[in-house]
């Protein structure tokens, strides 16, 4: 090769020295990012480790007990579902009808940026908070009790910011040509928002719905608050069973308990098999946890796939 | 042409193609005056000078008209600038003929020198070249309005097309009495009448550009109409 | 004396007139004093340079400016047969857009299936019946030019196409609920040359059925696809006239400005 010019000679020594900036920061970034992932994984690992043994077909299917090997989460998993279910049918179609709401109806003036406000803030209350407010209101004003009704709605009222937000988002991300052209059709507000909206922002919504109920999962101090029990050794109702006037929706207002709570009553023992026991709950509590997240992803991904413009 | 276009590239190709065609103007001007010189001296070296220049003539009209052709392509006119660059295909075709009429004169001359024709027939060449004068001066005076773009001053040009129509009519009844008297001179003669009839072409062809003129700046198309409807349309 | 027979044209009816419009968008004059027929069966372009208001004109014919807030229509665009100002806070905007359609700037399919976004003017109207709704797609497609490539593949997504054809898509939307009259948004600015092309032929064969008004900053494209031109500039509108007229011997020197590129 023939001999370059002198400068082209400086430029390679400069440009190498970048590069190894490059890769120092390279290097670096990665060690950041590892310890956190390796925080992570040995946390998990150690839950793991303790707990996997000790989950067997009968842990899910017994009641708590007070022998460490014969208790159960059976009421603990139940009560989870059953709460995030009305969790969900509280929380969606109001979060859901109220993002709507605020970013196709309201008139874009003060009162609408209050409203936005005071949404965007309650997303940063304790949820200590909220479970006063749901034992003032809902387990004594309304009569509730202290019931998988008042629970669910208590977490509702925590992960509604979240599902009018990313409502909002999904919406938002609606390009502005799609609305043009609905109307430009002759379609009303409703339809455009039936039709369009809420078909093609559904991936955006489901991602918000199933992040919220992730996080309600794990609440612990408001469901604490409204009294949830830590020893329940029975189920709620099935529909019309039991004693009449029994009907459809007796399960509601039944006493319960829910996974963290559980785990947190076997933390508190001294026996170390309980905490086996806790281990164990934490793991199944984290699987669901990250189960559902991994849900919302799949959902977006699929959902997602047709929606183009 | 005054306004300058956003882009000052077309503007250079509408001076230049302009001005080629003022050149082109100029050219065969001067041929005419030239063949008409070669008349009045019976100089053969004159004609073949005329003659000479004829291909020249025909390049520049085939030149222009491919400078046209990409001129439109590329620039896709409108409006005036797209009545200029028609009228000057139709312009150039003119000045063409123009040309053709001068290499004839010169043509006519040679034979004339050739059969022996000479200054002691007493032809009315003198008459002849009067018309010429007028046809020529009206050339240049189309020429003229071409380069302003002097809408009045083809009016005028057009006017004048009567005029040299005229003499034309005159200068054949002169001919004819001369054909009378003297039988000798009928070769000449007619000679003569195909040299007047081209001057009246000439005179034609001017007024064709003075109509283009107008077209370009009114946009209406005056051809085929009476001088005084010109001049109304024209307004 | 002529020669030869010809018919003299049939003198060309009124569609719609806008009167003395102004459109303020808040306290901004957008369009000032517009005063301009639009001729039925006919193409009218729009054209002028970036801001002259063509668009903002365009968009008040469907009430468009009505999903935004602070517009403020001010004067009448008349729509016959029936004589109805669009305009008129008492007409409700929808039944004017089922009666005007707009094809706009760039190709909008739904992210749904082709049959579906031809179909959907139809369904807003609380049309259910497949066949019926089988029939219109397919003569809208038809008329639309792009029925041969898309026949066997009505049920794929309409976003797959490609750009031209999803435009030609758009306009077969807009034709399906058979409009008196359609808005064309600078409809090929998105477009290659070839596109272009046929969107521009098709207007040229659609407006035997439909009223055109059309905004385009292309000002060949206005030449060769409009009867009539309006060269609008800074919210009014300078000269309009037969579209021969505005490109040969146009009236005005602002308007000869613009056309010959001597504009800026």
């Amino acid at each position: 090769m023939a001999a370059l010019p002198p400068r082209a000679d400086e430029l390679r020594a400069i440009i190498r020295a970048h590069k190894r900036w490059d890769f120092v920061f390279g290097v670096l970034g990665l060690l950041a990012l590892m310890v956190g992932v390796l925080t992570l994984v040995a946390l998990f690992a150690n839950m793991a480790i303790d707990g996997v043994p000790r989950l067997t077909a009968d842990f899910f299917t017994s009641f708590p007990s007070r022998r460490a090997g014969q208790a159960g989460i059976l009421s603990a998993w139940v009560g989870t579902l059953l709460v995030m279910l009305v969790t969900a049918v509280c929380a969606v179609p109001v979060g859901i009808a109220g993002a709507i709401y605020l970013e196709e109806y309201a008139r874009k003036n003060w009162f609408t940026d209050l409203i936005e406000i005071n949404i965007t803030n309650l997303a940063g209350v304790p949820s200590i908070v909220y479970g006063l407010l749901a034992l003032g209101l809902f387990v004594y004003a309304f009569g509730f009790g202290q019931s998988i009704l008042s629970a669910g709605m208590t977490l509702a009222l925590l992960i509604l910011p979240i599902v009018i937000v990313t409502t909002r988002e999904a919406l938002r991300a609606i390009p502005q040509h799609i609305r043009e052209g609905a109307y430009a059709c002759g379609a009303t507000r409703w339809q455009v928002v039936s039709h369009h909206l809420l078909p093609y922002g559904l991936p955006g919504i489901l991602t918000g719905v199933i992040i919220g109920l992730a996080r309600a999962i794990g609440e612990t101090a408001p469901i604490i608050t409204i009294g949830a029990l830590t020893f329940i050794a029975f189920l709620p109702p099935l529909p019309l069973t039991g004693d009449p006037p029994a009907g459809f929706f007796d399960w509601l207002f039944s006493p319960f308990t829910v996974m963290p709570i559980q785990i947190f009553n076997w933390t508190s023992r001294p026996d170390p098999a309980f905490h086996q026991n806790a281990a164990a709950a934490s793991f199944v509590l984290v699987f669901m946890t990250l189960g559902m997240n991994a849900a919302a992803i799949w959902l977006r991904y699929r959902l997602r796939k047709n929606i183009k413009w | 042409m005054t306004d300058k276009h956003l882009s000052t590239q077309f503007d250079h190709e509408l001076s230049d193609v302009s001005t080629h065609v003022l050149e082109m103007g100029g050219l065969v001007e001067s041929q005419v005056a030239q063949a008409m010189y070669a008349l009045a001296q019976f100089s053969s070296e004159t004609a073949g000078q005329v003659l000479s220049q004829e291909a020249r003539v025909n390049a520049m009209e085939v030149e222009i008209d491919r400078d046209l052709s990409m001129i439109i392509a590329r620039r896709q006119p409108t409006a005036r600038d797209l009545r200029l660059l028609i009228a000057i295909s139709k312009t150039i075709a003119n000045l063409e003929r123009v040309g053709d009429e001068a290499a004839r004169i010169a043509r006519t001359v040679q034979r004339l020198i050739n059969t022996g024709v000479s200054s002691r027939m007493r032809l009315p060449v003198g008459d002849v070249s009067f018309e010429a004068d007028l046809a020529i001066a009206s050339l240049r005076k189309a020429l003229d309005a071409f380069a302003r773009l002097d809408c009045d001053k083809a009016i005028e040009v057009i006017r004048q097309d009567n005029l040299i129509d005229q003499e034309f009519d005159g200068l054949m009844r002169k001919l004819i009495t001369y054909m009378m008297e003297d039988p000798r001179t009928i070769s000449a003669s007619i000679d003569l009448v195909f040299v007047a009839k081209a001057i009246e072409r000439v005179g034609d062809h001017a007024k064709n550009l003075a109509e283009q003129i107008i077209y370009i700046v009114k946009g209406t198309d005056v051809r085929h109409n009476p001088v005084e409807a010109i001049e109304t349309l024209a307004r | 004396m002529p020669t030869t027979l010809t018919l003299p044209d049939k003198p060309p009816a009124l569609k719609a007139e806008s009167r003395e419009l102004d459109f303020y968008y808040g306290s901004f004059k957008a369009l000032k004093r517009i005063s301009m027929p639009v001729y039925e069966n006919k193409v009218t372009a729009l054209i002028g340079p970036s801001g002259c208001g063509k668009s903002t004109y365009l968009r008040c014919f469907n009430r468009m400016h009505d999903l935004y807030p602070g517009h403020r229509y001010d004067g009448s665009i008349h729509l016959n047969p029936d004589h109805v100002d669009v305009l008129h806070r008492s007409v409700d905007p929808i039944e004017v857009r089922m009666r005007i359609s707009m094809v706009f700037q760039k190709p909008n399919p739904f992210p749904k299936s082709v049959f579906e976004n031809v179909a959907y003017g139809l369904k807003v109207r609380g049309e259910t019946s497949r066949s019926f709704l089988s029939d219109k797609v397919e003569a809208a497609l038809k008329a639309a030019a792009i029925w041969s490539e898309v026949s066997d593949r009505l049920d794929d997504l309409a976003v797959n196409l490609s750009g031209g054809q999803q435009q030609r898509l758009c306009i077969a939307r807009a034709l399906a609920t058979e409009p008196e009259m359609i808005l064309f948004d600078e409809p090929t600015s998105a477009l290659d040359p070839i596109a272009t092309g046929s969107i521009e032929e098709l207007i040229g064969e659609i407006k035997q059925k439909v009223t055109v008004l059309i905004v385009t900053h292309n000002m060949q494209q206005a030449a060769r696809v409009s009867d009539y031109t309006a060269y609008m500039y800074l919210g009014e509108v300078i000269e309009y006239g037969e579209t021969r007229d505005i490109f040969m011997k146009p009236k005005r020197k602002e308007t000869e400005d613009y056309i010959t590129g001597r504009f800026g």
